[in-house]
């Protein structure tokens, strides 16, 4: 699932986010729980600042060809505003080394919060030349904090490899946990009994 | 030359050669001008699917069959206004509506169409009394739930009333029956004995004398007639009007088996005493026998009765409302493929495109059978696999294989006739009671209705649909899924119930044959909007919602009056969360069918997640009326009145729903999750264990008996329970509640 099983887990929200001992890879196929769907088509996107012709647009299009670059000072955001306190479990990125050299990102900080007034880190990852798809997982190491609460997220491009100014991203997507098909209810329900009888179609 | 050219048309209608037709009739309109020649190839044209074409040459008509050819014509291409204006003009509100069972039903459908729910019952009612029958017509007032019991609808009085239509033709025409009976090809099926001339010319009085007893039905005899009788009494413009009445031909056509046998030895094929699924096609029998004797009359010679026959069974193939080409009086396919239009109404074989057809299906056309004398033999593949081709008197709508008898048992036809009748009238309400059960949810009680059908009638696609669906109802899905099955198999081409079956499949998880499924309906027919809902519903199983919507979406565009097509795409915009769009979808699946009640349920949902809870218990309590059986919606019934904080009403469904369905586990854990909400933790403890010994491996259940131990403080025991929740793997929502 997540390929970073090198990284220790980050801080928790209240502690300053420390950066992970291991350096993530990226893995060419990108793997998600079938428990988890992406969350991030109604939000609002936004970046610090673009090319033209390789805006923001192209972070969403499904489309590795198409990539964002930065135009200005480091570091770079990308903004994600929810029109509701959303439950977020993972952050995942396309990059790839071979094709953007000193454009890849290799040091990205997390963060989130109410508004661009009260962001918080929550994690940080290093790459290390990665090629594929990287994995950034949100949980804490307590149960209790699988998910983060947010209105926002903050995907911060800190520094790239080869000291490169700007950076390409070639896609972004959040995921989160399914909501209980059935309404109203503290559990999902996972036998067959209870699945048939649980719904009228 | 005009009655050679009208042969023509009909043989060649009848033998599906529509452009030929058109050609040929458009020749004929050219060279004899006439209203009947006019409908003709308004019937050419709407046989080849051209309602376009057949509106514009009929705008303006005045006569009867016209306007009622005209109306088709304005419902197939949704000019719905005008359909209802013609048949039943605001300016003259005395003028009958044409084409008597028939027009009725189809203006009782256009009311539908426009939500005039009432009006349309009335018109269902009108059209079912003129034809008892009409299978259509009982079907529609059963979907709008108020139809009465089949025991007052098929009972022994109309029994009697069809018989005495049938066989009250007065000795009109002794000497044209003799002339017919000669005229007519001796063959003879089986069928009932042969017509003696008496009988015949009993026939037609009957006919006559029936059509001057029912003036409202006349314009149904002359509809049925129409063609024919025109043909017959002008031999060359036929009117429709006239011919009617004074044509006692025999028609050949007998649907009903024992009248027409009579009648027609030979010419008319004599169908079964069945009494013919449809009395509209003993009618069209009847008349067509009458035109025989017109003919007869006319012709005194054998060789003219063919061309004559033709003649007429163009006539009444104007009149066909079947879609199979009724026309081409001389085969007795023809009549068959009439017949089988209308006799498909019990077998719910014929998908809603027959059914349409059906609207007009009142006049069946026998005239086919008559030309040739031929045994009417009613293929009836499309309908069910039972056709008794027999002459023994098949009340099947299925099997009627119209069969002439020498004129010489005119009384053993009568008599015949009279058994048929009863028999057909037995099997509708067999069917009709069933059906009407299963449209008020009366589930069990229809299945023992089915059951009682015989083996024949039960192993068709129709009835096990219906079978499939009860089961459905009662959320027996392992039972429903074996007996649709059972229905594809038996008739593969049956789309009807198959949208249901795939929701069969969804429910019990059955990902490889949703899909196999999917693929075989689509491939069968793409145009159809329940192929497009099984591939949907494939989808919408592995949970990729959005390709599930376009799906529905599609089965949406291909028929917009499908309400169950609008309801999944309501479904799959609630798990997009996307709520607006779902609330409209369920509202415009609420518009086609008011009774849909899994539009009600769908409403309930959105307003229960959005919070809305008082309109969401409003919502559940409306598909709780139209189905008060189901445990499913008794249970969120109750949910949503405990949202409201109603706790004791919702304990009482929760305990209706338990005693509806003893295999259902979901009320008991809301129960148990109500009692919890009251704080009453010994009770929901009693209540999750009692639903343990049911429900073994449900995750939520020990979650929710942790959580309760928690409460209580006895911590170990919360450990054992959230412990083996874990075990049982729920998604990761869960984890983090249960971990702490």
């Amino acid at each position: 699932m997540e390929s970073d099983a090198e990284e220790e887990a980050a801080a928790t929200p209240a502690a300053a986010g420390a950066p992970g001992a291991g350096r993530l890879k990226g893995s060419p196929e990108l793997t998600v729980d079938a428990d988890m769907r992406e969350m991030a088509k109604t939000a609002a996107w936004s970046v610090s600042s673009c090319k033209a012709g390789n805006g923001v647009a192209a972070l969403r299009d499904d489309n590795l060809n198409t990539y964002w670059q930065s135009d200005g000072a480091q570091p770079h955001l990308v903004n994600i505003q929810f029109q509701k306190k959303v439950q977020l479990q993972l952050v995942v990125l396309y990059v790839d080394f071979k094709l953007d050299e000193s454009y890849t990102p290799s040091k990205i900080s997390i963060r989130a919060g109410d508004g661009f007034h009260n962001l918080k880190e929550i994690k940080t990852v290093e790459l290390a030349k990665p090629v594929g798809w990287v994995h950034i997982s949100l949980s804490g190491a307590d149960p209790r904090e699988t998910f983060i609460h947010t209105f926002m997220l903050q995907i911060a491009v800190l520094s790239n490899h080869l000291n490169g100014r700007d950076t390409h991203v070639r896609q972004i997507k959040i995921y989160g946990p399914r909501p209980n098909p059935v309404p109203a209810q503290p559990f999902h329900f996972t036998s067959r009994e209870f699945i048939t009888y649980s719904t009228i179609r | 030359m005009e009655t050679l050219m009208v042969d023509r048309v009909h043989s060649s209608l009848r033998l599906f050669m529509h452009r030929n037709a058109i050609f040929l009739c458009e020749r004929l309109c050219a060279q004899f001008p006439s209203e009947t020649n006019v409908q003709l190839l308004a019937t050419c044209y709407l046989h080849n699917n051209q309602p376009y074409a057949a509106y514009h040459v009929l705008k303006g008509k005045k006569l009867p069959e016209s306007r009622y050819l005209f109306a088709t014509s304005c419902f197939r291409m949704n000019l719905l206004r005008e359909a209802e204006e013609t048949l039943c003009p605001v300016n003259e509100p005395n003028m009958e509506v044409p084409s008597g069972a028939t027009g009725h039903y189809l203006l009782g459908v256009i009311y539908r169409c426009t939500g005039r729910i009432s009006a349309a019952a009335e018109q269902f009612t009108q059209a079912l009394t003129l034809d008892p029958l009409l299978w259509a017509a009982y079907e529609e007032l059963c979907i709008l739930g108020i139809a009465e019991d089949t025991d007052e609808c098929f009972s022994e009085s109309t029994a009697l009333r069809l018989q005495q239509e049938h066989t009250s033709t007065p000795t009109l025409v002794k000497s044209n029956f003799a002339n017919e009976n000669r005229v007519l090809s001796s063959r003879v099926s089986a069928s009932l004995g042969d017509i003696s001339p008496k009988q015949i010319k009993q026939l037609h009085a009957n006919n006559i004398a029936e059509v001057s007893g029912y003036p409202h039905v006349r314009p149904t005899a002359l509809h049925v007639q129409n063609s024919s009788t025109s043909n017959v009494a002008q031999f060359d413009t036929p009117s429709p009007t006239a011919a009617q009445t004074s044509s006692i031909m025999p028609p050949p056509l007998f649907r009903n088996v024992h009248v027409y046998q009579n009648t027609i030895s030979g010419d008319a094929p004599t169908k079964q005493k069945a009494n013919g699924v449809n009395q509209p096609l003993r009618r069209k029998y009847m008349d067509e026998a009458r035109l025989k004797k017109v003919s007869g009359r006319l012709f005194n010679c054998d060789s003219t009765s063919i061309p004559r026959r033709s003649v007429r069974l163009k006539d009444t193939a104007t009149n066909s409302n079947s879609n199979t080409s009724q026309f081409g009086g001389n085969g007795t396919g023809h009549s068959s493929g009439k017949l089988r239009v209308n006799s498909s109404t019990p077998s719910k074989l014929c998908s809603t495109a027959i059914r349409s057809v059906q609207v007009r299906k009142g006049k069946p056309r026998a005239t086919e059978n008559f030309d040739e004398g031929s045994r009417y033999e009613v293929i009836d593949e499309m309908w069910t696999d039972n056709i008794s081709g027999t002459s023994s008197s098949v009340s099947t709508a299925d099997g009627r294989s119209f069969e002439q008898d020498k004129a010489e048992r005119i009384l053993l036809q009568d008599s015949k006739l009279a058994l048929g009748i009863r028999e057909l009238l037995g099997l509708f309400r067999t069917l009709g009671e069933g059906f009407r059960l299963s449209c008020l949810f009366k589930c069990q009680e229809a299945l023992e209705v089915y059951r009682k059908l015989p083996e024949s009638q039960f192993n068709t696609g129709w009835v096990l649909c219906q079978v499939g669906k009860a089961y459905f109802e009662l959320v027996d899905y392992l039972e429903a899924d074996r007996y649709f099955e059972l229905a594809h198999r038996l008739s593969p081409c049956t789309l009807d119930g198959m949208d249901i079956y795939s929701t069969v499949l969804y429910h019990l998880n059955e990902e490889m044959r949703l899909s196999y499924l999917a693929q075989e309906l689509i491939s069968i027919d793409r145009l159809s909007p329940q192929a497009w809902c099984a591939v949907g519903n494939c989808f919408a199983l592995r949970k990729d919602h959005e390709t599930a919507l376009k799906n529905f979406q599609r089965s949406v565009q291909l028929d917009s009056r499908f309400a169950y097509a609008h309801t999944l795409c309501g479904h799959e915009y609630s798990a997009l969360e996307d709520y607006e769009n779902s609330i409209k979808f369920y509202r415009c699946a609420l518009q086609v069918d008011e009774r849909h009640y899994n539009a009600w349920y769908g409403l309930g949902v959105v307003y229960l997640r959005q919070e809305k809870f008082e309109f969401a218990e409003h919502h559940f309590r409306r598909a709780f009326q139209i189905n008060p059986r189901s445990s499913v919606l008794m249970c969120y019934l109750g949910m949503a009145l405990h949202s409201l904080k109603r706790n004791e009403e919702a304990l009482e469904m929760m305990e209706k729903a338990i005693a509806a369905d003893k295999k259902n586990p979901l009320p008991k854990y809301q129960k148990a999750l109500i009692l919890l909400g009251l704080q009453k933790y010994q009770e929901a403890l009693d209540e999750l264990e009692r639903l343990k010994e049911i429900a073994r491996h449900e995750s939520s259940m020990y979650a929710l008996m942790g959580k309760i131990y928690k409460q209580l403080n006895i911590l170990d025991k919360a450990v054992f329970c959230f412990g083996i929740a874990l075990d049982l793997k729920p998604p990761a929502a869960d984890l983090a509640i249960i971990k702490w």
